[in-house]
């Protein structure tokens, strides 16, 4: 039993190294080739049969279909002689050796003669199968030569490639006929006659037996059948290509045909291998049981039979003791009887087991082969599915909530359902673990809804029939669209010409880049039309071209694998002036920013020395807040309403300007700083600490400030009387900031995104 | 009203001139210099006028100030006329630099015997444009004024006597004053008269108290080294009070470090012609 179930997986040897191959597991060619008896003899007969046919080649049989019923025979035989159709003979005996060769039936006969599509019928025959499964006792010993499927493979091969190589030649040489001059060495014929279909001479139209018969030029005649004989040419040249495609569709039928065969093939082996595995488990097992089971109970047999002896003997000496002491004398034998009596009635008390302590009765022991059963029943029915093959994300096919998977199989495997399992992707921690969602589809893509955004999920799919399911697929991570991103609307810098738009993400995982689209506000042609979208930005901001003077709303998208996200809320941007907004981490604790971004207000509160500030970023001695300018060079102008009698500086700084420090006081700087003593009015215009003296008549209310990288100059303007006040001319290497700073208690009014007032764009 | 072409130069592309005509108002030959940019040659330009300052002649701006690159490139017609009558033998012309003969002081004089020539005021005003637009690419409706010293004096009068005459008006340490600085009085009462009443109708800080609008940008540059500004001829202080308390608009720049002469308007001059530039070019 331990050599068999050894050899139990024998089959995968190599079975090349059997000579007996006929004699086992040969009925998988019986499908195919119907005949049992002739399969077994197969590679003799063909070489037989091919040898006959080719020595006495039938030339007048035709079947009718080959030979084009339009046509008569004696048509088709001149053609032929033209054409040099021992090909096609030759061809037909190739058929015919392949029909024969295949069933000695007629249905692949007339398949392959009648040139119709026709696909050997599979044929079950279970009284055979059971034949064979008979013979796998005595087969198990040749196991290793019992599948001859590479043996046989080789056959169609070789006859598949013997079949093409015909059918290349007849095609090869139809094209390169000669019409074959005829000659009249005696009397050359000068005319045709029509009635005889014969050349002849003119003499004999005369005279001879051709008298009153109808006559034409012999070269009239001759070019007459040389037009039907193109015709006819043509309509088989017609008749090749329809016939070599027909081979081609025949072939793929024979490949396809012996791959699914092949599959079946495969699937029983499995299939009855793992039963015969099982089966010999079982056969072990029992066996195990059994002899464990007959030991046991031998031993216990064993054990009451010596037991059994030993009391016998024990009774025999008690025995012979008592006529020993019946024979003593009186005295004695009252004093030993005494002793004995006690003896013997000890010895009675004891209870002598004549019970068998083992069963000796086999109980019957019932086979369980419900799960061989089963395992046969699934052979005969369909084989459970492959694995399904899951296809990776295709690109923006994802939207936030929602995902199409798609997969397919390697096989045509039949398939009834589909079970598509995922869950999110997690970070690890298992903890964490997310429970696995799974739907059931009958087709073989599916669109999961109701997914969070951005988020990556595993797929797999299982495929299912009736016969069970398939392993898993393997596992593929798709991802879901991002969520929309949200403009900081607040945050949006502008000017003539570009505008730096921010936003935020909107989601907890990074997306891969985000896209803006632009579209202009047309007064009008109202509705939004994208006029232009920019991709691929990988930050949270984007520095965009505009043409001055125009309204654009503004969309971010975020994109990941799995596509764009929908398109945030809009912003509008106005390409009047420049707009900027005051940096609420720069301001003077003092310093407070309106609701409105743009009014900044020192109130009358206490020092800002009873509050301990220590920041990089805000302004500690100076009130000031500094303002939030677009990167780009060329020219920003911008205004500021102030009170009269209010101390204050507005100008720029570097964004680096030392918060401690003052505005104007350094190099980083450059301001007009106004200051109301004792009803005077006066002006600064500070930079490195100095100031020119400079009076100014009229308080300005409203001061533009005009800042011109293209010149290097900082202008201050009186708005509204357009009075130049002040220009610092000095080269502006970097990026300055607007900047405004309240001595005193009052409030600074910020006007932006204005468009420059004309003494400004003429000065 | 022939006028009579003296030189003629090429600078930055157009050209420096110097005409001679015979004046109706000052009953003499008159010289003005008269730049021409090269947009000139193309079409109408602002005329920008300038008066010089005691002792000038036409020559003394457009040889030292150095304002031809910038009037070219804001295209702007820059005159300059002399600040005086000359060779009208009246006698005591030539006694003194700072009363007759180059030093006009841009007023119509009522005395004798100068009333009859020195009328500085009218030619400047007047005649001048008029020959100007008739006989150049001006534009009659664009004009400027500024100058200095004396004729900074005569600039702000000129402005202030007629308002919306001129686009814009500017000055180089003007005298602001006149009636109250030791030039001003000697020449006022030369020429007007000892009623001091008639010396406010020439006198900018004067001028400036009965202003009508405030549609005016006036820009003044003052040398802060300025020997004059310490003497009390140019009394600007008082001008800017009267125009602060008029609303009035004034930029006054003083100058650390520079003086009188003409290296302190050739510094600026750029900063003036372009403030008269845009305006003009408005």
């Amino acid at each position: 039993m331990e050599e068999r179930t050894g050899r139990a997986p024998a089959y995968t040897r190599d079975s090349a190294t059997s000579p007996t191959a006929d004699q086992s597991f040969n009925f998988y060619h019986m499908d195919l080739y119907d005949s049992e008896d002739r399969l077994k003899i197969f590679p003799e007969e063909k070489i037989q049969m091919r040898g006959e046919v080719l020595k006495e080649p039938k030339r007048g049989e035709r079947t009718p279909e080959l030979s084009m019923a339009a046509h008569d025979q004696k048509e088709v035989e001149e053609l032929a002689s033209y054409y040099g159709v021992e090909d096609d003979k030759e061809l037909e005996g190739e058929i015919e050796v392949g029909s024969v060769l295949r069933s000695g039936g007629s249905d692949y006969q007339s398949a392959t003669s009648s040139l119709r599509p026709h696909i050997v019928p599979k044929r079950r025959e279970p009284g055979r199968e059971e034949k064979d499964w008979q013979y796998l006792g005595e087969a198990e010993d040749e196991e290793d030569d019992g599948f001859p499927t590479w043996g046989s493979r080789g056959h169609y091969q070789e006859l598949r490639e013997a079949y093409r190589y015909t059918r290349g030649r007849s095609s090869e040489e139809y094209e390169c006929y000669v019409i074959p001059e005829e000659e009249d060495e005696e009397e050359a014929p000068d005319v045709f006659c029509v009635t005889c279909k014969i050349p002849i001479r003119a003499f004999d139209n005369l005279f001879g037996e051709h008298k009153d018969h109808e006559v034409t030029q012999l070269n009239t005649a001759a070019e007459n059948a040389r037009e039907e004989i193109h015709k006819n040419m043509f309509k088989l040249e017609e008749q090749i290509i329809q016939m070599e495609n027909f081979a081609s569709h025949l072939e793929e039928v024979f490949i396809t045909v012996e791959e699914n065969f092949g599959r079946q093939e495969q699937n029983f082996e499995l299939h009855y291998n793992e039963i015969l595995e099982i089966l010999a488990q079982k056969y072990e097992e029992k066996m195990q049981a059994l002899g464990e089971k007959k030991r046991e109970k031998i031993e216990a047999l064993y054990e009451q039979l010596v037991n059994c002896g030993e009391n016998l003997d024990t009774c025999k000496e008690l025995m012979e003791t008592i006529e020993e002491i019946c024979h003593e004398e009186k005295l004695e034998f009252i004093k030993d009887a005494v002793t004995m009596a006690d003896r013997l009635g000890e010895f009675l008390k004891t209870k002598t087991d004549v019970e068998l302590s083992a069963h000796p009765d086999f109980e019957d022991q019932t086979i369980d082969f419900s799960d061989i059963e089963q395992l046969m029943d699934s052979i005969n029915a369909i084989p459970a599915p492959c694995a399904p093959v899951i296809n990776t994300q295709t690109p923006n096919s994802a939207t936030g909530t929602s995902v199409k998977v798609c997969w397919s199989l390697f096989s045509d495997d039949t398939v009834e359902s589909y079970q598509l399992s995922y869950k999110p992707v997690s970070d690890g921690a298992p903890s964490e673990e997310q429970k696995a969602f799974s739907v059931n589809v009958k087709e073989s893509h599916y669109s999961v809804t109701d997914l969070v955004p951005n988020t990556q999920y595993e797929f797999w799919v299982t495929a299912s029939n009736s016969t069970g399911i398939s392993p898993p697929s393997e596992r593929a991570v798709y991802v879901t669209a991002p969520s929309p991103p949200i403009i900081k609307s607040k945050e949006i810098l502008s000017c003539e010409h570009a505008a730096l738009v921010r936003w935020e993400s909107g989601n907890m995982n990074p997306v891969d880049s985000y896209t803006i689209e632009l579209s202009k506000v047309d007064n009008e042609e109202p509705g939004n039309v994208v006029t232009e979208s920019i991709v691929g930005i990988p930050t949270c901001e984007s520095l965009i071209q505009l043409q001055p003077g125009e309204s654009y709303l503004v969309y971010v998208r975020a994109i990941n694998v799995g596509g764009p996200s929908e398109r945030s809320e809009p912003a509008t941007i106005h390409t009047t002036g420049t707009y900027f907004y005051l940096n609420k981490d720069t301001n003077h604790p003092l310093l407070s920013i309106s609701e409105d971004g743009f009014t900044i207000v020192r109130s009358k509160g206490k020092n800002s020395a009873s509050e301990p500030c220590d920041s990089d970023t805000r302004f500690t001695r100076c009130v000031a807040v500094m303002g939030s300018l677009i990167p780009i060079k060329g020219r920003h102008y911008w205004e500021v309403e102030v009170d009269e009698q209010m101390d204050y500086k507005v100008g720029v700084a570097f964004e680096d300007i030392n918060r401690r420090g003052d505005l104007g006081a350094d190099s980083s700087s450059w301001c007009m700083s106004h200051t109301y003593i004792s009803s005077r009015h006066k002006y600064e215009f500070l930079h490195n600490g100095v100031t020119p003296e400079i009076q100014i008549t009229v308080p300005p209310k409203k001061i533009g400030i005009l800042l011109d990288y293209d010149s290097s100059r900082l202008s201050f303007f009186n708005v509204d009387i357009a009075q130049h006040l002040y220009t610092f001319g000095y080269p502006l290497q970097h990026f300055v900031q607007p900047c405004f700073s309240l001595e005193k208690p009052g409030l600074l009014k910020v006007c932006n995104g204005i468009s420059m007032p004309k003494f400004v764009t003429l000065f | 009203m022939a006028l009579k072409q003296i030189s003629s130069n090429k600078c930055f592309e157009g050209f420096q001139k110097v005409y001679e005509h015979d004046s109706v108002e000052l009953k003499c030959k008159m010289k003005f210099g008269i730049y021409l940019p090269p947009k000139a040659e193309t079409g109408k330009c602002p005329v920008l006028y300038w008066l010089s300052g005691l002792t000038c002649t036409e020559q003394n701006f457009i040889t030292k100030a150095g304002y031809h690159q910038a009037a070219a490139e804001h295209g702007l017609i820059v005159v300059a006329p002399d600040t005086s009558p000359r060779g009208c033998n009246i006698k005591g012309e030539d006694d003194s630099w700072d009363f007759g003969t180059g030093a006009g002081f841009y007023v119509n004089a009522t005395e004798e015997p100068w009333k009859t020539n020195y009328r500085m005021y009218s030619y400047i005003t007047d005649e001048l444009p008029k020959l100007i637009n008739a006989n150049f690419p001006a534009d009659p409706e664009k004009i400027s004024i500024f100058g200095h010293s004396m004729g900074g004096h005569g600039a702000l009068i000129c402005t202030l006597k007629n308002p919306g005459k001129y686009k814009s008006v500017s000055a180089f340490s003007p005298i602001c004053n006149p009636i109250l600085c030791p030039w001003g009085k000697k020449a006022f009462s030369g020429y007007l008269g000892s009623d001091k009443s008639k010396w406010e109708a020439y006198d900018a800080t004067h001028l400036v108290k009965s202003y009508p609008d405030s549609k005016l940008d006036i820009l003044i540059d003052q040398g802060k080294d300025d020997q004059f500004l310490k003497d009390g001829q140019l009394l600007p202080d008082n001008f800017i009070a009267a125009c602060a308390e008029r609303k009035i608009p004034v930029v006054f720049r003083l100058q650390e470090g520079y003086d009188h002469n003409y290296y302190f308007i050739a510094t600026f001059v750029n900063d003036h012609i372009r403030h008269h530039a845009k305006y003009l070019n408005a």
